[in-house]
């Protein structure tokens, strides 16, 4: 299978001289199509910033991203922007839907940036939110859900562009137990069935579990790449 | 979908929102209020001010604004009043004769400024006719008569029917003088006019000053639209062309009511700008705490693939929001409170008694104002383009959130 996300010598720092802090020294991995990788460790780690710069959020200090084969260092802000909006799908850790947008708008957010047609939109995003399981709670606006309904938007607004990588920042941090397992769950399937490609960073040996790929990150490093191994989700598991 | 966001965040807030369109409402209604109130008193005052005088368009001898003399006169002054009355935009032409005089009766003598009317003319054209305080007007048929102001009466102890003697240098430069009877006085309230200006037929006032019949010092053309005045200009100029002759705009034959309304209207606009631009503050305010308070949105939006120029367009369209209802709110409150000024008019003499001055001018005491629809177009336009204006900031802003930051 070809790498999706393949990353070499990936470095970041922020501040200078001897306040400067190194977040990441000299990341390697790849990620192929249709992987479902977790990335958990402690906190500073590094895992955030690994995703920041996949996604073309952030820029790094040395190293190379490259996203479908193509490097993203070179791009312009707005050439960022579209591999963001046509590639890349993201979920984040507090939801961050649009408040002023009902469930249905936030999910249609990025196909109407894409530009595709009202009627097309529609259509996907009603069959998304179904997948989901919020069919009924289209028109609700954020504050009238549930943080995991909150978040199943914030996935099916991820999913429903179908993208070649979704990054999730701890998509399950926010909710409980029983309704981070539902998500999991969801994203297992949307990986299972569309053959989304997900990359999420989680605290939760459950999450841990439930991916295919495993990366650990320590001290700005990938200390383990493979598969979940229950002592390391144990060893990792920052849940409360 | 930008639409429906800027329009959604605007009520985010939905007190802030509202008074801040309410601050734009009635700043801009106290604006167009004012404005069309100064309107209305500068176009009472030229129309008042013309009629009274030549008109919005004035044939002149070519020498007499430089130094006026009753023998700079116009001759062929009734053949050219035909031919200008022939100009589908002229209501009415007036003829006009100039001068000065020493006024005496058997109290006194007054220095007088005399003009030579056409009685019938002025009845229809100027308010003085309606200012009569004792006796009549002028008629037609009147010889030796004159009508004077109440101060010049006081002080020659003057009424109707009383004579007097008017004492002048004639066209040739030769002393003469006449006897008149008084028909009647009138009262302005202006003491430019009430002590100095007298009125007499103006074929009386040729065979006064020696003028040649047909003649005049000023043929005037007052105007259906005064918007026509450029048009009419170059056409009576056209008339005129070659001769001893020229025609002037009204601004050029009362200078001093020109620049009055021109300062006037200066100062007004930029009252009204300095209000406005005040408020001005209050929308940037309210737009740059939304944009602030939306640090955090903007990033997703932008981590999302929302592209910075897509972003910036809900700002704007924010600003256009609050800019369009704050607009709708002022123009509508200010043209209904100036139409009604407009219809009603406002009697300015329970402010300050009878006759009402500006610049030495007498105008009606009963002010209207005037709404047009450039002054709601351009106050409409100033406000919402300076709205759209003042959103760069906040805009800046927005495009330049740091996502990581704000997604931390």
């Amino acid at each position: 299978m070809e790498d999706i996300v393949r990353v070499a010598g990936l470095t970041k720092e922020y501040g200078q001289g001897e306040v400067a802090v190194h977040a990441l020294r000299g990341v390697d991995l790849a990620i192929r199509a249709g992987d479902f990788t977790a990335m958990a460790g402690p906190s500073g780690s590094g895992k955030t910033t690994l995703l920041n710069l996949i996604g073309g959020l952030d820029r790094p200090t040395s190293g190379e991203v490259a996203i479908e084969g193509r490097s993203i260092g070179a791009l312009s802000m707005s050439a960022l922007s579209r591999l963001r909006r046509d590639r890349i799908g993201f979920i984040f850790q507090s939801y961050n839907l649009i408040p002023v947008l009902t469930a249905l708008e936030n999910a249609e957010y990025v196909l109407m940036l894409q530009g595709m047609s009202a009627a097309e939109r529609q259509d996907k995003v009603r069959f998304i939110l179904k997948e989901v399981g919020l069919e009924g709670l289209e028109k609700r606006f954020p504050r009238e859900l549930s943080g995991g309904q909150q978040q199943r938007v914030a996935i099916a607004r991820a999913v429903v562009s179908e993208p070649a990588l979704v990054l999730a920042d701890e998509p399950t941090a926010n909710v409980d137990s029983k309704t981070a397992a539902g998500l999991m769950d969801l994203m297992a399937r949307l990986n299972e069935e569309k053959g989304a490609t997900f990359l999420f960073s989680t605290h939760d040996q459950a999450v841990m579990k439930r991916a295919r790929k495993l990366l650990l990150m320590q001290d700005g490093q990938v200390a383990y790449a493979g598969d979940p191994v229950d002592e390391m989700c144990e060893e990792n598991d920052g849940r409360e | 979908m930008a639409l429906r966001l800027a329009w959604r965040s605007l009520w985010r807030n939905r007190r802030r929102t509202l008074i801040t369109v309410v601050s734009i409402g009635l700043g801009l209604t106290c604006a167009v209020f004012f404005i069309c109130f100064a309107e209305g008193v500068y176009h009472q005052l030229i129309e008042d001010v013309v009629r009274m005088q030549a008109g919005h368009v004035t044939v002149e001898h070519k020498d007499y604004q430089a130094a006026p003399a009753v023998d700079l006169f116009v001759g062929n002054a009734e053949r050219l009043r035909t031919r200008i009355g022939e100009l589908a935009e002229v209501q009415e032409t007036k003829l006009l004769v100039l001068g000065q005089g020493v006024a005496r009766s058997g109290t006194g003598s007054v220095g007088a400024s005399v003009m030579g009317v056409e009685p019938s003319v002025e009845a229809k054209m100027s308010m003085l006719p309606r200012h009569m305080v004792g006796g009549r007007y002028l008629e037609d048929a009147d010889e030796a008569r004159v009508v004077v102001g109440t101060k010049l009466a006081e002080r020659l102890h003057l009424a109707e029917g009383k004579k007097l003697v008017l004492t002048t240098n004639d066209a040739s430069g030769a002393l003469t003088e006449e006897l008149f009877r008084v028909a009647g006085v009138f009262e302005t309230g202006v003491e430019e006019i009430d002590g100095y200006l007298l009125q007499m037929p103006i074929s009386f006032a040729r065979r006064l000053y020696g003028l040649p019949a047909g003649s005049a010092t000023q043929v005037g053309a007052v105007l259906k639209d005064s918007g026509d005045e450029a048009r009419v200009l170059h056409k009576v100029s056209r008339l005129v062309e070659g001769g001893e002759s020229r025609a002037y705009p009204w601004q050029e034959i009362i200078p001093e009511v020109a620049s009055y309304i021109r300062v006037d209207r200066s100062s007004n606009w930029i009252f009204q700008g300095i209000l406005l631009f005040l408020i001005l503050f209050t929308i940037f305010n309210t737009i740059l705490m939304s944009v602030l308070e939306r640090q955090r949105e903007f990033a997703v939006l932008l981590a999302l693939g929302t592209s910075p120029w897509l972003l910036r367009r809900q700002i704007v369209l924010e600003s256009f929001f609050i800019g369009i209802l704050g607009s709708a709110l002022g123009l509508t409150l200010g043209g209904l409170a100036a139409y009604a000024l407009e219809v009603y008019g406002f009697d300015i003499t329970r402010l300050y008694g009878q006759g009402v001055s500006i610049s030495g001018a007498f105008i009606s005491p009963i002010m209207h104002a005037r709404v047009t629809a450039r002054i709601l177009f351009w106050l409409g336009v100033i406000v919402i383009g300076a709205t759209l204006l003042i959103s760069l900031v906040p805009m800046r802003r927005a495009t330049r959130v740091n996502i990581v930051d704000e997604l931390r």
